[in-house]
């Protein structure tokens, strides 16, 4: 059996793309401590966002990504604002169940504004080249650069910037960055803007790869959620890692089963993390 | 006349509805488990139902289906109803001893991989297609008294969730489900006192996961036709809400709850198609599920017939 | 005749080591009352005791049986059943349910006979709730029987948390610090009842207290902790006189 490298390849963009998006679903958890369902929902708001400005309003896609990234860190504090600051002595579990409303109700403005069908960007199409055997386009290619880079970015932000240490502090022990006296509210603004930034330029990655959908965020949540937990929650190291960790495997995963199953490899790795390495990859406890 | 139709044809779909309630509310409101597996539940009852129940090679062009029972409807829902549970039990045993948010996401991916062979595997399910041509019961021998199909199957509906609401609700209220609110209430104390949390926690699954699945035989044997798009998460968490809003941990909330949520989604497609955003509102009527769901959670946390003493007693903290 | 017998328990939490080499035994009617400054293992000792922690080595035999490996809830059932420092009361359910809650061996607590109300649930019902009543009024909440744990004071949940565990009528009672926040009147009587229990339901006890006068009181051996370890073991009288308990004491205080 040999291991095409068409799958590995394949496998790159799409683990970038769910390691971008868990990043930012690690980073809300680790401050926030609940699960937000709504997360796919802003991703997809993101993609929306960067498709009125690219393929409505005809501005380069450039500009659009933009928009998007910058629109959807805003959306990310208007809903905090309006919905989850209520919240915030809840239960995680209650916030979970906060958060299904968040999701509802974003996902069906989706589809109120933009129609409930697939949409694409508009890039210009062009025949896909290959190297060494291995077909790539433009998208896939862009996708990787903007992960990177992003990463890059998160990394400098959350190891040089006074910010970014207060986050990772308080993703670490909470308590213990309240008493040292910490503006914890801030810290939370700070991380929805983060957060929803990330979440929005995942979705737009998530778009150019494929198709812009309604419930596109909603249906890779579990891929996401699973590198999540695979690199340990609230961890952004284990994040990334396990976001291409999974990306990889679905992908080559086709050598050995079905297609149409490849989704079955995040659950089964979510399942496997859970049961086995509840710390995640790198073993750093968040409870 | 016709508008006595629509209105039965609106309690059964809060029928089937209620029945969903009615499980979700044993894990969640009994048990304190974050079940996001409904849906799954709610297809596996009603995809047992059909296969059981029709021929082989019944359906469309396309369909591949090579699986078929013809057998009668009682058969169905009796299956139906038990393959629902033993799903739940399954997907109970990998992740019952998880923390409540992590189980949530399991049980959600498990849902979604069991759409996924549903959707899949065509030789059992005609996969992506509808399945068609399921059999209503006892319809040539309603076809012959004074009533309507709809009216008969109304009272079959509701008179199966009176029976299911008068059980689970004793058995909420007897030591059982004394052990269960136990768990909700703290493990570590039904441990201490000797109860084997876990086997609790997978029995509450199972028979959960069992109302859901009678419901979906029943849907099942209504529509005459299901496909896997009808068995979405969002299904799940509409469920949700209305055992939110009825009042997580009452019966009767669960059901009220269901009705509620059920002629909000129905009563709107009675609006005329001239009125402005008419082609938006199914998105719109969803987006007010999502208001109404954060609204109640944080105005009344209870909902409507649940124990805001209790809610109160239970979030005190112990010294 | 010795009930429970513990040998060489040992548990560490990351770098800290919480329960050192600690061995044991206890004879069936026996009241041992473990004492020791804070941190010093006592809790920890119990949870392994009770399962609720796995030892990193050691083990622990209950009534001749090895239960090293057994989970809480199936230690409970065989007669061992505990409570906790913080009063862990089900604040969400009525004081008279976390009492009927601790009845073992249920015939209601099937799902189906609980739904059907057969089997003999009702009248076992019946009983159980006879003898909460006793154990209520004893406790001084019967008055607060239908009030919900979570609105007690914490003295009363330590109470709750007590009568809850005598309706399970264990073997072998574990306390941790069960006399805290308790006023002193009420102490007195628990403690004629703890004995009155050993006396007549042959009950054996193991309880962690604070209040040294209680522990001398009532106790035929006290077990000193110190630093995970035990210090010293012993009658009331040697314990109370070996200089290492008073050092440890001293040496926690400073
Ligand atoms: N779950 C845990 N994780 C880490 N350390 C723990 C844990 N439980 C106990 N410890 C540590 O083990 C040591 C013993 O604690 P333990 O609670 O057994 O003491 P104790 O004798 O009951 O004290 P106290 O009288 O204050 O109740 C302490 O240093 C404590 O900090
Ligand atoms: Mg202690």
């Amino acid at each position: 059996m040999v291991l095409d490298p068409q799958f590995v390849w394949n496998g790159i963009v799409v683990g970038s793309i769910i390691s971008v998006s868990a990043l930012g679903l690690t980073l809300i958890f680790g401050i926030l401590n609940f699960i937000n369902i709504a997360y796919g929902d802003y991703m997809a708001t993101g993609a929306y966002i960067a498709f009125a400005v690219n393929a409505q309003m005809g501005l380069p896609l450039v500009v659009a990504i933009a928009a998007g990234v910058g629109g959807m860190a805003a959306g990310a504090v208007l809903v905090d604002k309006v919905v989850f600051e209520h919240f915030r002595t809840s239960s995680p579990v209650t916030l979970l169940i906060v958060s299904i409303g968040v999701a509802f109700f974003i996902r069906n403005l989706i589809r109120a504004v933009w129609g409930p069908s697939g949409n694409f960007y508009d890039v210009p199409i062009e025949a896909n080249p290959s190297l060494f055997g291995v077909r790539y386009s433009v998208e896939q290619v862009s996708i990787i650069i903007a992960s990177l880079l992003l990463l890059a970015a998160v990394y400098v932000l959350l190891r040089r910037t006074r910010i970014g240490i207060a986050m990772r502090a308080a993703s670490d022990d909470r308590t213990l960055t309240r008493i040292r006296g910490v503006d914890t509210e801030r810290l939370v603004l700070y991380v929805w803007i983060a957060g929803g930034a990330i979440a929005g330029l995942g979705g737009i990655m998530l778009g150019l790869d494929a198709q812009i959908r309604p419930n596109m965020g909603f249906t890779t949540l579990i891929p996401i959620f699973a590198a999540t937990i695979l690199g340990g929650i609230g961890d952004p190291k284990g994040a990334v890692a396990g976001g291409f960790a999974i990306g990889i495997l679905q992908e080559v995963s086709v050598v050995v089963i079905p297609s149409e199953y490849k989704f079955a490899v995040a659950l089964a790795a979510l399942i496997i993390g859970l049961l086995l390495r509840p710390d995640g990859l790198f073993g750093e406890a968040t409870r | 006349m016709a508008l006595l139709d629509l209105l039965l044809v609106v309690g059964i779909i809060a029928g089937v509805y209620s029945l969903l309630a009615i499980g979700m509310n044993i894990h969640w409101g009994d048990t304190g488990l974050l079940n996001f597996a409904h849906a799954a539940f709610f297809a596996v009852g009603a995809y047992t139902s059909a296969i059981l129940t029709t021929p082989v090679l019944e359906t469309g062009l396309l369909a591949e289906r090579v699986v078929g029972f013809d057998l009668p409807v009682v058969a169905g829902i009796a299956a139906g109803t038990v393959l629902a549970a033993g799903l739940g039990f399954v997907i109970a045993t990998t992740s019952v001893r998880l923390e409540g948010d992590y189980l949530a996401m399991v049980t959600l991916s498990s849902a979604e991989l069991v759409r996924l062979v549903i959707h899949n595997e065509a030789w059992l399910t005609t996969g992506a297609q509808t399945l068609k041509n399921i059999p209503r019961p006892l319809e040539s021998t309603v076809t012959t008294l004074p009533v309507s199909y709809d009216l008969f199957y109304f009272l079959l509906v509701w008179g199966l969730v009176a029976v299911t609401y008068l059980l689970f609700e004793r058995m909420s209220s007897g030591p059982f489900g004394r052990v269960l609110h136990a768990i909700r209430e703290n493990d570590d104390v039904a441990l201490a006192l000797g109860k084997d949390v876990s086997r609790f926690k997978l029995k509450s699954f199972a028979i959960g996961a069992g109302v859901a699945g009678l419901a979906g035989s029943l849907w099942a044997h209504y529509v005459y036709a299901i496909s896997p798009v009808m068995f979405l998460p969002s299904l799940t968490f509409l469920i949700w809400t209305a055992v939110i809003l009825g009042g997580a941990g009452s019966y009767a909330g669960a059901i009220l709850g269901a009705v509620v949520i059920v002629v909000l989604r129905q009563v709107t497609r009675f609006i005329p198609g001239s009125v402005p955003f008419a082609d938006q509102l199914p998105y719109i009527r969803l987006m007010f599920v999502g208001v109404v769901l954060v609204v109640v959670l944080y105005y009344r946390p209870e909902g409507l017939l649940g124990n805001a003493q209790r809610l109160q007693a239970g979030t005190s903290e112990g010294e | 005749m010795t009930l429970l017998s513990v040998d060489g328990l040992r548990k560490t939490f990351g770098g800290i080591v919480a329960v050192e080499d600690v061995s044991f035994d206890v004879d069936r009617k026996e009241i041992v009352g473990v004492i020791g400054p804070n941190g010093a293992g006592k809790s920890t000792t119990f949870r392994l005791l009770t399962g609720f922690h796995t030892p990193d080595a050691g083990r622990v035999e209950f009534a001749g049986e090895d239960v090293t490996d057994l989970s809480p809830d199936a230690r409970a059932r065989r007669g061992m059943i505990r409570t906790f420092q913080i009063a862990q009361e089900l604040t969400g359910m009525p004081v008279m349910q976390n009492m009927l809650l601790a009845a073992q061996g249920h015939p209601g607590e099937r799902a189906l006979t609980s739904a059907l109300g057969v089997g003999g649930t009702d009248a076992f019902e019946a009983e159980q709730r006879d003898r909460a009543e006793e154990l209520l009024k004893l406790l001084e909440l019967w008055e607060l029987r239908d009030e919900y744990a979570g609105n007690l004071s914490g003295g009363q949940r330590k109470l709750l948390e007590l009568g809850r565990s005598l309706m399970a009528d264990p073997d072998l009672l574990l306390l941790d610090e069960p006399m805290a926040g308790v006023n002193p009147d009420l102490t007195d009587r628990l403690l004629e009842r703890i004995l009155d229990l050993r006396d007549q339901r042959d009950m054996t006890f193991l309880f962690v207290e604070h209040d040294i006068d209680a522990v001398m009181r009532i106790s035929d051996t006290v077990v000193g902790m110190h630093n995970g370890a035990v210090l010293s073991m012993g009658s009331p009288a040697e314990v109370q006189s070996d200089d290492r308990m008073l050092e440890a004491y001293l040496g926690g205080e400073i």
